[in-house]
């Protein structure tokens, strides 16, 4: 069946076992659990006053600062797995999504891999729409030949049969190709070593960016982060401060003293406020946007929103001040907005601007941004963009 | 990332150009681990202040040009007339863009018009 065609289904081809595999895989929307506590008598006393007996179980991932690629660097295979499957925080640096670069390489040295990873499913589509260019170029140039040969003998040309995407099969493929997703079981790959070649080193990390990492660190409290150099943990007064401090190069200099209009606050406003709203929050740049939003994760459903953050200041003076080059700060040209719209309703996306409100120093006492707590001064509102087509949206 | 194989090979350019650090660091592993290029070297592109990337895809003999540069710098057309320059005129540049979750976004750059290839 082909990737590039339509499904034959509603939704995504996923078949229902896969379905259920992936909804006992990612049943936690967050890295904590309740694990369901043991029924008993003394548990329903309780309950009878309102009490539970429930636990919380916090995995206490560990994860080293890097100032250089401005994020946070899981290396432990275990949290790394913890961190993707309950809330998809993150992304293998070696990946499109979740770290499977060793059970890629893995694979490729079996060469008769029994699972293909989202990456060779992406290179397998990617091979049949250039074979579909390809047929399709050739069939264009055939109906051209035609009707140039058609009308030098002044007879009609024969009808076209241009291949649509909709319409074209692939020719069939080896056997080998046509291979079943994988389970997410790669603590199993991990395992299995080739005896003939030196075992792979698994280089790959989860890469958390920094507004992620604050958010399991300072809301769910379940994210050690540990500096690069000294290896010690660092406070939550110290984590605060280097992910603001990263974006003021050299960070001693007094214009960058008590601004609100740091890029790592404007950007947790938002990423904290969609994610609060139970939304799974991801990068967004290959739609040329800031976040893609997906209900439940990248796994289940395309994300159907595009955010891009525009920071909007609350006084002009502090606008003229910063030092700060923040995009979208100023007023964008229709072509810009156009162009977004267009790429996103390509891939049927809906554009979300948000607009996070930058507190004014002079009513906001910069004091505030020694702690999180200046974030309840940042107002984060929504414009949803649709494009009117009024010949076509009567009804 | 000092742990990290690559470190090794890249410490001298990392330090070099400090701003460009985390977009090169991140280029070299993707095009030799992710995507499996070989014979990378990396080249100095001093007029943009950084280490470009110049290898094969794998099973191709066409040397390619890649500059990392990231999301949060603002480019030119002067800045890529630049790299063209300083990269000895190649027929095509790849711009690697980088993101704090390590997402990187190819695009292909030609000094003029392109036809698309099919």
């Amino acid at each position: 069946m082909s990737l590039i065609g339509p499904s034959r289904k509603q939704g995504s081809q996923k078949s229902g076992a896969r379905r259920a595999e992936n909804n006992r895989i990612y049943a936690h929307p967050l890295p904590l659990v309740f694990p369901a506590p043991s029924p008993s008598t003394f548990g329903h006393l309780l309950g009878l006053f309102g009490l539970s007996t429930a636990r919380l179980e916090n995995p206490h991932c560990e994860g080293v600062f890097d100032p250089a690629t401005r994020s946070v660097w899981i290396v432990n295979e275990k949290d790394s797995t913890i961190l993707w499957r309950r809330g998809f925080f993150g992304k293998g640096d070696l990946s499109r999504s979740e770290p499977s670069w060793l059970a890629r390489q893995t694979n490729a040295r079996k060469a008769a891999g029994k699972y293909m990873t989202s990456e060779e499913v992406r290179e397998k589509r990617r091979a049949e729409r250039m074979q579909f260019k390809r047929d399709r170029a050739a069939a264009i140039a055939r109906a051209a030949a035609e009707a140039e040969a058609a009308f030098a003998e002044g007879r009609e040309a024969a009808p076209a049969i241009i291949p649509s995407g909709a319409t074209w099969k692939p020719t069939p493929a080896p056997a080998s190709e046509s291979l079943p997703p994988p389970p997410e079981d790669e603590d199993e790959d991990e395992d299995e070593e080739i005896p003939e070649e030196e075992p792979l080193e698994n280089v790959e990390h989860l890469q958390l960016t920094l507004q992620e990492a604050w958010f399991l660190v300072w809301n769910l409290d379940c994210l050690t982060v540990l500096d690069p150099y000294t290896n010690v943990p660092m406070s939550l007064q110290q984590i605060w401060r280097a992910f603001q401090d990263i974006h003021c190069v050299p960070p001693e200099l007094p214009i960058y003293a008590g601004r609100f209009d740091n890029p790592f606050l404007i950007h947790y406003a938002a990423y904290h406020y969609y994610r609060a709203l139970g939304w799974v929050v991801k990068g967004g740049i290959k739609f040329c946007v800031d976040y893609l939003l997906y209900k439940r994760g990248p796994v289940f459903h395309h994300a159907e929103f595009a955010v891009v953050v525009i920071p909007v200041y609350e006084d002009p003076a502090d606008k003229e001040s910063s030092p700060f080059n923040l995009p979208n700060a100023d007023t964008f040209s229709w072509t810009w907005l156009s162009t977004v719209n267009r790429v996103n309703s390509r891939v049927q996306k809906t554009l979300i601007l948000t607009y996070v409100t930058v507190p004014a120093q002079s009513r906001v006492s910069p004091d505030l941004l020694s702690s999180p707590a200046c974030l309840a001064h940042y107002s984060v509102r929504e414009v949803v963009l649709r494009r009117f087509i009024p010949a076509r949206m009567r009804d | 990332m000092e742990r990290h194989p690559s470190y090794q090979i890249l410490s001298a350019s990392l330090s070099k150009y400090p701003k460009a650090a985390g977009a090169l660091f991140q280029t070299y592993n993707d095009l030799k681990l992710a995507q499996q290029w070989s014979d990378l070297e990396v080249i100095e592109v001093p007029g943009c202040s950084r280490y470009a990337l110049r290898g094969r895809r794998p099973n191709t003999d066409v040397v390619l040009n890649v500059v990392p540069c990231s999301l949060s710098e603002s480019l030119s057309t002067d800045w890529i007339r630049t790299t063209f320059r300083e990269l000895n005129s190649p027929a095509h540049v790849y711009l690697a863009i980088n993101t704090e979750d390590s997402s990187i976004v190819y695009y292909k750059i030609s000094p003029g018009i392109v036809k698309p290839p099919l």
